[in-house]
């Protein structure tokens, strides 16, 4: 049962499901993840396929300093993701708020204090190589001892 | 027929058409040599004029520390846009990104800071606490008394009459410490960064 399940888990995580979420960014790095899906980088031959429904995701990636029209949604969308769910932070602005994190401004960053973040991507905006070896690096540990039976 | 299917299941069971099927199509994509990354050191000795500070757009992004080897920068990763700016205002190519240094010994361009002190004359006290605290007038006069009154000419910013005063703007370095200190935001340090061609000193 346990080989069978490894096995699962094994074919699971060579096709990892991905919704992005902008949650106050410049788009940016909405433009370097939709260059991920453009035939130079093609992410759909590493099997990762972007459905942008939470509901059949894996992995969020979480694009933008949250600002405030994004409290308690983001939260929600991140229990709509059905186990296992990782997140990663694209971009400075989830990390640190980049330039939009400066004195009597209205973002609320870093969001792993909203959110478990698995993985950041620091850059403004990051190269679409960088995002893809991110979900890469991030896939196997996905689906790891996910319903073996100990 | 029979032969064409048994071409095809030749052709299938190579490993090397097996590999080709299950693994990604493209070459694995390597970052271009000169693509702008994150700042990294050449090793030259940083004077600590911190205008790779001042260039830089981004909240936190560098800073520069004192390590037991002298004065050094630090990017900090999440922080930095890699926009390059301050390998370009480095005075002595402390860093390097890409194709800056190269690009900028080509076509002799060069960041150039320059400064202007504005004393706004009606809300200046002249308690000259900037005139004390300027780090250019210790170097000159270590002996400045508390009122920012000295015999000499020779310092960036003096009280006479009553009033602050500017007496040699080139020897500002910019660093704002005479703004945070005035009580009364009288005095206010403009920073200038002006792209300029073929500077006159190299030339």
């Amino acid at each position: 049962m346990t080989v069978l399940q490894s096995l699962k888990n094994f074919v699971r995580s060579k096709s990892i499901h991905v919704a992005y979420v902008d949650v106050g960014s410049c788009n940016g790095c909405d433009i370097e993840v939709l260059a991920c899906l453009a035939p130079r980088y093609d992410i759909e031959q590493y099997g990762i396929f972007v459905h942008n429904n939470p509901r059949e995701a894996d992995v969020l990636l979480v694009i933008g300093a949250y600002t405030p029209g994004w409290e308690g949604k983001l939260e929600g969308l991140w229990e709509k993701i059905p186990d296992p769910k990782v997140a990663i932070a694209i971009g400075n602005c989830p990390i640190s708020g980049c330039l939009f994190n400066r004195p009597h401004t209205l973002v609320d960053p870093p969001v792993a204090k909203h959110i478990p973040i698995a993985a950041q991507v620091p850059g403004c905006p990051p190269r679409p190589t960088e995002i893809l070896s991110a979900i890469l690096s991030v896939a196997p540990t996905v689906f790891k001892d996910y319903e073996v039976r100990k | 027929m029979p032969l064409s299917i048994v071409y095809y299941a030749k052709e299938f069971f190579r490993g090397e058409w097996a590999r080709k099927f299950l693994a990604a199509k493209t070459a694995p994509l390597v970052t271009p040599t000169y693509f702008r990354n994150y700042p990294e050191l050449t090793g030259k000795t940083c004077t600590h004029h911190l205008f790779c500070m001042m260039a830089c757009p981004a909240p936190g992004a560098i800073d520069v520390v004192r390590t037991p080897e002298g004065w050094m920068p630090r990017i900090h990763v999440g922080h930095c846009i890699r926009c390059g700016l301050c390998v370009e205002a480095c005075p002595n190519g402390v860093l390097r990104s890409g194709r800056i240094l190269e690009s900028m010994f080509y076509d002799n361009t060069k960041l150039s800071f320059s400064f202007r002190i504005d004393v706004d004359t009606e809300r200046c006290m002249g308690c000259g606490n900037c005139a004390v605290a300027c780090p250019v007038n210790k170097l000159i006069d270590s002996q400045m008394s508390h009122g920012g009154r000295a015999s000499t000419d020779d310092l960036l910013l003096k009280v006479n009459e009553g009033k602050c005063q500017v007496l040699h703007v080139e020897k500002c370095t910019g660093c704002k410490t005479c703004e945070h200190h005035c009580p009364n935001e009288a005095i206010h340090v403009a920073r200038l960064l002006e792209a300029v061609h073929a500077p006159e000193d190299e030339l």
